[in-house]
């Protein structure tokens, strides 16, 4: 079973009909996707990617329009996919005239959490997410935080394998957004596979084992972090050992030869920053130089780096389109 | 189970909760206790005209009621987009909309009951305890409230309240109209006519079927050759149209 996994779309996609004359407009290009299990999966793009369409397909809220979608194995179409599965949506929805531990309680029921496990981990969550002293109050008076706070306690109340969080960092203040950033590590650290989409890239790039980028309603990037922003090159930077006799007043013909500016340190030591990765063409230049090469080193990219290269190579396209 | 009764049980919490029904609610007990008003500038049988317009205001308020809460109940799930984090726990769809449906049936009951209660203690106090046959008319009433709201059910969960409330507005009238729509279509010349009343008098509801309100109001005897009848057309309606309404919503893209 440990190879199933958690997350699995074949040709996922999904076309809108809108107006009078029901236009289609494409939300999801054919998808396929792979969450394993255990892994804390990051969903980005820019606004109207696909990333919500994904997740609310997945959470059986739209009908996929092809593909098929599996949930630990079980067709996304079943209610029964959804067991151990919890979810947050993208802005915390919730019954204004239910109080907090009320709100709890009754997804506890719809998740067939049974007394007093569902109290104790109501309490618990509450507790966890510093919410305890409003869970007598009526959620109309909550505000956006607060309402974020036990909407992760809803997504949470059924322990559940599986956790989907849509934009979970909105809204936050810099204390929720930490709140969130150590709950998706203890998901984690719990051996629980944890999907989430997100404009916050640094806080994506920390967490995640593995990402996904959408543009335009198609899959452009899938992969590890590390394996994905191997694939952006911020250049090269190198250091290196001046010839003996070097000067200031010859750092002009020297970098005309090397194609980059030197920063000089100390022992007649330089470093130099080229803007391409091509590591052979920069130690023949340092070679013509008449330098020592004393370290070579690729620059990473950075995940916003990567997205915006893809944005770029999609043509600037952010949204989906007619087909 | 547990979790239709959740879902029945929030309906029910989110519906006691709302000022607006005590107020619908506050109206119908005023009318109620108008009708003693009303005997003293009336001639004749004094004691049935009070019987006659309280047992009205608790069937007028309980459809407005019924009307009121069935037009928005799937559609305010949609528009507060709190259905998102329902339906994607292990929930199928036709249990959330059956949920809904006995929430705000609970409801009604309970409202059914005050006004109950409101029109025994005037009757104890102005002309003595009613007759059972009212209580058997007060549980049809819950009979016809079961297939209104049922349609209610069915017109929220692909429309906006305004075209629901239009439509189960038509179905109330029109159920109400049921034996009139018979006696026109076959007195019409034209065969069209004929096919068209005879069709909509099948299809649509017949309250009347329901209604044993004028024996309740003369204290007759319960007619017991209605009730069965009227039981097996009301439920085998209702659960029609709430399989309709299902089979609607379970189609539905939830925006």
């Amino acid at each position: 079973m440990s190879d199933v996994p958690t997350i699995h779309t074949e040709g996922l996609s999904k076309v809108y009909r809108t107006g009078f004359w029901m236009r289609p407009h494409i939300g999801l290009r054919p998808l396929d996707l792979r969450v394993e299990r255990g892994q804390v999966f990051g969903f980005i793009g820019p606004n109207g990617a696909g990333k919500t369409t994904t997740i609310k397909i997945l959470m059986g809220i739209h009908a996929a329009t092809s593909g098929s979608a599996t949930l630990m194995g079980k067709d996304h179409r079943d209610p029964e996919s959804r067991r151990s599965v919890g979810f947050m949506p993208e802005r915390p929805y919730f019954y204004p005239h239910l109080t907090g531990a009320e709100l709890l309680d009754f997804y506890g029921r719809l998740c067939e959490v049974p007394e007093p496990t569902r109290s104790q981990r109501a309490r618990a969550l509450l507790e966890r997410v510093d919410m305890s002293r409003a869970a007598d109050q009526p959620l109309r008076g909550y505000s956006k935080g607060m309402l974020q706070r036990v909407g992760i306690c809803q997504a949470l109340i059924n322990d559940p394998q599986l956790v989907v969080l849509d934009e979970p960092m909105s809204g936050l203040d810099p204390l929720g957004r930490a709140l969130v950033r150590d709950l998706i590590l203890e998901e984690r650290a719990a051996g629980r596979t944890v999907f989430f989409s997100s404009h916050i890239l640094h806080d994506v790039e920390t967490m995640s084992d593995a990402v996904a980028i959408l543009i335009g309603g198609e899959l452009r990037s899938q992969g590890s972090v590390p394996t994905l922003l191997g694939q952006v090159s911020r250049g090269l930077e190198i250091a290196l050992r001046l010839p003996p006799g070097h000067t200031p007043a010859d750092d002009a013909a020297m970098e005309a030869i090397l194609g980059g500016a030197l920063r000089h340190q100390p022992d007649q030591r330089a470093l130099l920053r080229l803007d391409h990765d091509d590591a052979d063409r920069a130690a023949a230049a340092v070679a013509a130089a008449g330098c020592r090469l004393l370290a070579l080193t690729p620059l990473r990219g950075s995940l916003e780096d990567l997205l915006l290269s893809e944005i770029e190579r999609a043509g600037g396209a952010a949204r989906g389109g007619r087909p | 189970m547990s979790r239709l009764w959740a879902i029945a049980l929030n309906t029910f919490r989110e519906a006691v909760r709302d000022r607006v029904l005590y107020s619908i609610l506050f109206f119908g007990v005023g009318v109620i206790l108008l009708s003693l008003a009303l005997s003293e500038v009336t001639i004749g049988d004094q004691d049935k005209v009070v019987r006659s317009v309280a047992q009205g205001a608790v069937d007028l308020f309980a459809n407005i009621i019924a009307m009121f809460l069935g037009v928005s109940l799937v559609w305010k799930e949609l528009d507060q987009r709190t259905i998102y984090t329902v339906i994607s726990k292990p929930i199928p769809r036709w249990m959330f909309v059956l949920g809904k449906y006995l929430g705000l049936m609970l409801t009604l009951s309970a409202e059914v009951a005050i006004l109950c209660v409101v029109y025994t203690g005037l009757m104890i106090a102005q002309q003595g305890a009613p007759e059972p046959v009212v209580f058997v008319s007060m549980g049809l009433l819950m009979l016809q409230l079961g297939l209104l709201t049922a349609w209610a059910t069915l017109f929220s969960s692909y429309s906006n309240p305004m075209t629901a409330t239009a439509f189960t507005l038509a179905v109330f009238v029109i159920g109400h109209l049921a034996d009139d729509i018979w006696v026109y279509g076959s007195q019409a010349s034209s065969p069209a006519v004929q096919a068209i009343a005879r069709a909509l008098y099948w299809v649509l509801p017949n309250f009347e079927l329901m209604d044993i309100r004028p024996w309740a109001v003369h204290h007759r005897p319960v007619p017991t050759d209605r009730i069965w009848p009227a039981l097996t057309y009301g439920l085998g309606y209702t659960a029609a149209v709430l399989a309709a309404a299902a089979a609607v919503f379970q189609k539905k893209d939830v925006k």
